[in-house]
Order: C-alpha cells, then structure tokens, then sequence
C-alpha cells in the first residue's frame, strides 16, 4: 500500500495534528491557511497559538495526544528550537507522535533536522497538497504505533 | 509503545498523564473498541468521586474564556481540575478546527490543568460519542472537577444532561429578550445561568430578563441563580465557583440522582452497543432473527419486522 493512504486507519478518528510556532515569531498567516487546509483534508487540528514554549508544545501533543506535530518558524531559529522539541519528546520517551517542519529553512539545515527525526521541512511556495500527502504518511506511522499495530 | 489495557488502566488510577491521554485517544476510536472498553471496565470501580460541571450556550458567548479563569480558580483553591472541550467537526470533511484551547492555554500550562479537546464527530447532541468515556478516565484519575465544554450548542443539543452534575448555561448581551428566555430547551437544563460580558450594554437587562422567566417558573428546592461575568475584570467568578459547589453538593447529596445518571449511562452505553451490533449485521446473520425470505414473499413491510426484531431482544417496552 502507498504511504499515507491507509484511510481505514483514520475513519472513525482523523488524523489529529498541533500546529506550532514555538519561539519568538508572530507571522502566523501561514498557520491559518495550513489549519484551514488540514481542516479541509478531514484532520483534526489544534493550533497552539502565539509564542508558545518547546515546554508548552510537548505538553500540548501529550495532552491531546495528537498524531503529529507541525512545527514553523520564520525566524532562522529552526536548529535550535525545533531541536528543543525534538529533545523534549525523546526525554519523555515518545516515540508515538509525529514531528514535521517547515518555514524559511536553508536547504543546508534540512539534513540536520531530517536528522532529529523531523521530517518534510518545505519552504514558501509549497503545494498544498505535497504538506498534507507528507503529514498523512507520518500521520500513518504515529497512528500504527499507538494502535500497536506497527 | 503498545500497553495492555491493564497496564494503561493502571496508569489511570496513578494518575499518569500520558496513560490517561492514550487511553482517552482509543476509547476515541472503533479501531481500538475493545482496549478501550476493557479500560474502562477496568477503571469504572474507580470513578464517582469528579464533580462534573457542564458548561453550554450558544457559539461565541464566551464558554471557553469563562473555563480557562474558571479551572484556574479551581485548581487555585487547591482542587485537581480536568477539562473536556467538543468542537464541530465539518459534515463534508469530517476534519475540525479545534479551537477551545487556545482561549485558556496560558492558564492550562501554569496551573497544571488537564484539558482535551474532542471534535463532535458528526455526534448532533452536542457531545461526541466518546465524552462519557473520556469524563470516566478523567475521574478514575484523581481530577475532583471535571468540566465538559459543549459545542457551542443550538436550542436542542440536550445530552449533556445526563451526564453532568451540574449544568451552566452560558449567554450573553444581544441575544434575546425575554420572549428567548421561555423558549424550551436549552433554557430548562440550567442549573445556573451565566450572562457573560457584563461590560456591554444591554447586560443588566439580559440578566434581569432570565431572572424574570425564572419567576414564572416553579423551581424545586434548588433556586437556579443568574451570574453575571465580566471575564476581563474577572467580576462575578468567586459567586460563579459558589454557586457551582452549592449546586455539586445539592445534586450529589441524593441517591436518586446517581440512580438517574447510571440509567443515563447504561442508555447511552447500550445505543452504541446495538448501533455496533446492526451495523455488525450481514443478511445471513439477519436471517438468524428473522425469515427473510417469507418476509419478502409476504411483503411484510420493514417496520414491522423490525420491531418483531427488537422485540425479540429488548422485550416488549414501549
């Protein structure tokens, strides 16, 4: 089966996914359109509005216990705060939820994210559909894992 | 990481976090139906100690603004505090945006406060189908207070009535006079009524107006009071938080309460169970009740078989 596209997985309970822009970065037209866009693709999605904390992000993904974690940032600060989240999740020993990136990202950090597990790291002028076929297929493993049928 | 029921169970009762989320999360889903029902057999013993508050109205009146001071206060005088926000989840997509959180989520992460947000799920009563569920994990947990935000709910989104304690109908200026005010409904489940936005204009009126319809109406031993809010100021909660713990010891002082609730409890556990059974149903199994084929030879209409069906399950009740 391709990737992202086990829809019986998700029928009676969409993909559910936190989107986040931890750190210092108010830009947040970008998020409105993505949520709009996930809400469209059948997920549900939580926003983790203005300035939270890496602290605040993990909390909320356990919390809901969402299935994947959408981070942004515009700020050039994606190495280290990403990576916070990164640390924070693995700390906590979770290995069930998601993590995927993306903003203005230099082509030369994205191996280092890949690298903290956090995964698709698109940039400005991304199709739409590439963010939600990305966010299904890692939606499927986090899923998979928490059912234990991985 | 894949738990048994047990072991998540027994994350529950100790109060783990990340137990009670993965359980809330596949009592959420048919896919993990049985895990998810054996934890709750599980833990049910465990349950009946949260006061359960409902908060309702309709959208924008500020349910969830008044939730975020709200559990902060409670937490404040030293009770454990969980909350359980349902949003819409769209008819065509089946996708939601799940809103609650960010009206309260400076308070959630200071204070320590559990919160959930679960989409309705196509689910019309103002709850989704697993609210009761996810309300019983909460409580097996510890939480003393557990408060469930409805989907900002029409006239008629009533099923929050069985399950919570106590039910606050949250309202605000501009909504309606008092011709609103006597309308059925939503307005006869309050066990307190909120006028929220106190600073606007037309706010003393609204409150007077519900208090005047309250007249009219004969009350029982628990006089329905009306608060006002000003959720900015934060005027009018320490009455909100009184009059809440009045009416959870009211409700709770009487047995014939926890009867009510448990009979609302088995109904709602028994709708889902037979929904699971027929849509279980295949024609060969369907034959095992009745004879399909005679019926269609005799034309029997479907209603009546029907009810020859569930008779022969449930008994003869009307």
């Amino acid at each position: 089966m391709a990737a992202g596209k086990n829809l019986s997985l998700f029928r009676d309970k969409p993909v559910k996914v936190l989107l986040a822009k931890p750190g210092i970065d108010g830009h947040d037209r970008g998020m409105f359109v993505l949520a709009k866009a996930f809400r469209d693709a059948g997920m549900d999605v939580l926003y983790a509005g203005l300035l939270p904390t890496p602290e605040e992000v993990v909390d909320t993904a356990i919390n809901e216990d969402v299935d994947v974690i959408a981070l942004s940032l515009l700020n050039g600060a994606h190495l280290v705060v990403f990576k916070k989240v990164a640390d924070l999740m693995k700390k906590r020993g979770i290995d069930d939820i998601a993590i995927v990136g993306g903003g203005t990202i230099p082509d030369a950090d994205r191996p280092k994210l890949e690298k903290l597990g956090i995964t698709g790291n698109y940039g400005p002028g991304t199709p739409l559909k590439t963010i939600i076929d990305h966010i299904m297929m890692r939606a499927e493993e986090a899923r998979s894992r928490k059912l234990g049928i991985a | 990481m894949k738990q048994t029921a047990e072991e998540i169970a027994d994350g529950i009762r100790a109060g783990n976090i990340r137990s009670i989320s993965r359980a809330i999360t596949l009592v959420e889903d048919n896919n993990s139906l049985i895990t998810g029902r054996e934890i709750i057999k599980s833990i049910y013993k465990s349950t009946g100690n949260a006061g359960i508050i409902g908060i309702t109205g309709p959208p924008g009146v500020g349910k969830s603004t008044i939730i975020g001071n709200l559990s902060s206060m409670i937490r404040a005088s030293g009770k454990k505090v969980a909350v359980i926000a349902i949003d819409a989840s769209s008819p065509f997509t089946n996708g939601s945006f799940l809103g609650n959180r960010i009206r309260m989520q400076d308070k959630l992460y200071r204070d320590g406060i559990y919160m959930r947000s679960l989409s309705s799920r196509g689910s019309s009563g103002g709850l989704s189908r697993s609210t009761w569920d996810a309300v019983r994990i909460l409580d097996a947990a510890g939480y003393e207070r557990i408060i469930v935000e409805t989907v900002g709910a029409g006239q008629a989104d009533l099923d929050i009535l069985g399950m919570a304690h106590t039910i606050a109908v949250a309202l605000a200026p501009g909504l309606g006079d008092e011709i609103q005010a006597i309308k059925a409904g939503l307005m006869e489940i309050a066990s307190i009524f909120i006028i929220n936005k106190m600073d606007r204009d037309g706010a003393f009126m609204a409150m007077k107006d519900i208090e005047d319809s309250l007249a009219l109406t004969p009350q029982n031993e628990w006089k329905i009071p009306v608060v006002g809010l000003n959720s900015i100021t934060l005027e009018g909660y320490e009455e909100l938080m009184a009059a809440i713990e009045n009416h959870l010891s009211y409700v709770r002082k009487s047995a014939l309460n926890a009867k009510k609730r448990f009979f609302h409890e088995v109904k709602a556990a028994l709708m889902a169970e037979s929904e699971l059974r027929i849509n279980a149903l295949t024609e060969k199994s369907m034959s095992g009740l009745t004879d399909l084929e005679s019926d269609v030879r005799n034309k029997v209409d479907p209603y009546t078989v029907a009810e020859e069906i569930s008779k022969s399950v449930l008994g003869d009740i009307a």
